[in-house]
């Protein structure tokens, strides 16, 4: 296997939670762990899909992996380098290499920039050679497949539509041929006639630009289409991580069991039968002990709340956190 | 036939001019049948349904058609007849669930409001039928005490839906209800959904742009498209028989999770400024089987019971449904 892209170790984020009055009393500092000791790999040009609950982590997860906001405990490492860890130089390197793209294209670029500002500010900011930018910029609406024409470069976001905006956020981030984007619910906002463009702009890429990318959204239809690779998270942990087909067909882990029966498709003939899960999300202050899914899981045991599930190879490239799965 | 909108013309006075967002708009909502309006941001949905209680902005001005409940026009009633029925027949879950809920109230002194208010109960009995409200709708009764910060999106969702059936309206009119929510939550409130509909005899409007939704839940669905509707009829045949060519795009542009790995292919460019709307069919630019006579405005085609199409070419659609299905179809399409 190639060496990878990314390697996350034991990645961990908390925040700082608004004190009650008791906590004040007490001296108490309540913190909630969007993110939990969570570790996988990318390797060039693999994409990953991130799924998982409102609320499980993801969005927290991607800032991290691009180094917008920092881990309370764990690294990421790029290219073999911990990012935490990068001189001046090599941050500057690593800016331009990773690249997120946002989840709302309609305050994602500058309202008082036309287009081509707001695709030659990144270019700019990485001191690209004025005579390259043209050339960039074609490039990259052509990725995105918008006409590189002076008026519509010379346009400002609010004469665009809802897709052509998201496509102009991407151009921006695909601009600096970066070698890893993540993409936070980049289609969410979008409606259905113009998300199909997006997510087959989403695969060209994976297939022509040798991109890495990691895919986050809370739709497994959406994640099925872009990633070959996909990882389910739960309350801010890794429950299971493996090729998306095989997620797909016969997930493992009890949690992603629910989210693949839970997801509607455009069909009648569609099953109606209750959700092996009930409740909803608990509170990420206080998690239930052992396993953070017990208190919702129809299988659970009383080994589940004495113990957390590690995260295993199950076989097949695949991994799980769950007590009750065999290993192949 | 609990509710009939015939002909509604919605515009909106805006400082460009006269928007009109709902133009000509016809659907059923029988007894008892959940009903879906589908269709892209800003083709009017919210408009249609809203007017149905009339609780609408100042701007909006009822240009023509009827809205019928029972036989009586909803349309021509006084503000104190109308005052009547809203809550009691006919209820409103707003698009965001966060404005349906008041954030400085507690959730259960909010609903207990509309039961004391509204449906004339003492105290006692307001707090009983609250409990027994959040019960209808899985949610603990100790959460009453609740503010809506407390709650996650989809118990939000959910206190919100108890409230419109507070006084155990005829018709919950429900806005985008499961838009925000991930989809675990999203099929339990769906499920809600269906469970008060077998239970109450509930009739349900639910909007939504995700025709899944529409498929897992509604009985018959109204597809929308620039203020005009273009295709309705019971979910099945419009699903599986699509007979307008924004139905047939809006299915291809949908991936489907345990399906084939089907290419999808966008329907392009964007629907028509409803400032200036062009004469005809509305979706022409985007249609890949545009002819000269769609310059016309389309004929209301029935393709079979309850199932109809407004489009020109609605009576080969069976052929264009094959031609549809191929992603080059759609590749290149826009005209204007
Ligand atoms: N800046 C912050 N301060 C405090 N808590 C935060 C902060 N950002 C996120 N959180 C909390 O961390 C948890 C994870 O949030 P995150 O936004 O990463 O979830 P998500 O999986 O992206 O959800 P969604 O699908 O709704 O976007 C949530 O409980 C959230 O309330
Ligand atoms: N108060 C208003 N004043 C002027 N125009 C309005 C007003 N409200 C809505 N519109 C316009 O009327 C049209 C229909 O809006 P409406 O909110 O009914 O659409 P929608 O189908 O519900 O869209 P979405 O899916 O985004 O909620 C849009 O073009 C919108 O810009
Ligand atoms: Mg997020
Ligand atoms: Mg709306």
């Amino acid at each position: 296997m190639n060496q990878p892209l990314i390697t996350v170790e034991g990645l961990t984020k908390r925040f700082d939670v608004s004190r009650s009055f008791k906590d004040v009393f007490t001296g108490n500092h309540p913190q909630l762990q969007a993110v939990s000791d969570v570790d996988f790999t990318l390797a060039p040009g693999e994409t990953l899909g991130i799924v998982g609950e409102s609320g499980c982590g993801k969005t927290t997860l991607g800032r991290m992996l691009i180094k917008l906001i920092s881990a309370t405990e764990g690294k990421v490492m790029f290219d073999g380098k911990d990012i935490s860890e990068m001189t001046r130089t090599e941050e500057l390197e690593f800016r331009r290499r990773a690249q997120l793209v946002f989840q709302n294209p309609f305050d994602a670029l500058n309202p008082h920039f036309t287009i081509l500002r707001s695709l030659t500010e990144p270019l700019h900011n990485a001191r690209v050679p004025r005579e390259e930018h043209g050339q960039r910029i074609a490039e990259a609406m052509s990725m995105v497949h918008l006409p590189a024409l002076e008026h519509f470069l010379q346009s400002f976001p609010h004469q665009l539509s809802g897709g052509q905006l998201q496509r102009v956020v991407l151009a921006r981030a695909l601009v600096l041929r970066p070698d890893f984007i993540v993409a936070d619910e980049p289609v969410s906002m979008l409606d259905v006639s113009v998300r199909a463009g997006i997510l087959n702009v989403l695969r060209e890429v994976r297939d022509t630009m040798g991109l890495a990318a990691v895919f986050i959204s809370h739709d497994l239809a959406l994640v099925r289409y872009v990633c070959e690779r996909t990882i389910t998270m739960y309350l801010g942990a890794v429950v299971e991580d493996g090729p998306t087909a095989a997620i797909v067909e016969n997930p493992l882990h009890p949690y992603t069991k629910a989210l693949v029966q839970a997801v509607p498709i455009p069909r009648v003939d569609q099953s109606h039968a209750p959700l092996p899960i009930t409740g909803g999300l608990p509170d990420a202050r206080n998690p239930p002990s052992g396993c953070r899914f017990r208190d919702r899981c129809p299988l659970a045991e009383a080994r589940c709340a004495a113990e957390i599930p590690r995260l295993r190879e199950v076989g097949g490239g695949r991994r799980v956190a769950c007590h009750l799965v065999e290993p192949a | 036939m609990l509710l009939e909108v015939r002909d509604l013309v919605i515009d909106y006075r805006a400082t460009r001019g006269r928007v009109r967002a709902v133009d000509g708009v016809n659907f059923n909502v029988p007894a008892g049948a959940v009903v879906g309006v589908v269709g892209e941001s800003g083709c009017g949905k919210t408009t249609a349904v809203r007017a149905i209680t009339r609780v609408m902005p100042s701007s909006a001005v009822f240009a023509e058609g009827s809205i019928t409940l029972e036989g009586e026009d909803i349309v021509q009633m006084s503000d104190r007849e109308m005052r009547k029925h809203l809550w009691r027949d006919i209820a409103y879950v707003p698009q965001s669930a966060m404005n349906a809920l008041d954030p400085v109230w507690r959730v259960g002194k909010q609903i207990e409001e509309v039961l004391v208010g509204r449906g004339g109960m003492t105290k006692k009995a307001a707090r009983a039928r609250s409990e027994e409200l959040f019960a209808m709708v899985g949610l603990e009764a100790k959460r009453l005490r609740d503010y809506p910060h407390q709650f996650s999106g989809g118990m939000r969702q959910r206190a919100s839906i108890a409230l419109a059936l507070a006084l155990s309206p005829k018709l919950v009119i429900a806005d985008e209800p499961v838009t925000a929510l991930d989809v675990v939550i999203q099929r339990q409130v769906l499920d809600t959904f269906t469970e008060l509909q077998k239970q109450l005899n509930l009739s349900v409007i639910l909007v939504t742009h995700d025709i899944s939704v529409v498929a897992y839940v509604c009985d018959y669905v109204v597809v929308m498209y620039a203020g005009k509707v273009v295709e309705s009829g019971p979910v099945a045949d419009v699903l599986d028989n699509p007979g307008h060519p924004y139905t047939m795009g809006l299915y291809n542009a949908f991936p489907e999770l345990g399906g084939e790995d089907r290419e999808l292919s966008p329907i392009e460019g964007s629907p028509p400024d409803l400032l200036n709307p062009p004469k005809g069919c509305r979706f022409r630019a985007r249609c890949p089987f545009a002819i000269d006579a769609c310059l016309q405005d389309p004929p209301e085609h029935t393709i079979g019971e309850g199932h109809v199409a407004n489009c020109h070419r609605a009576g080969e659609a069976g052929e264009l449904r094959e031609i549809a299905k191929r992603t080059e179809t759609w590749v290149g399409v826009t005209s204007e």
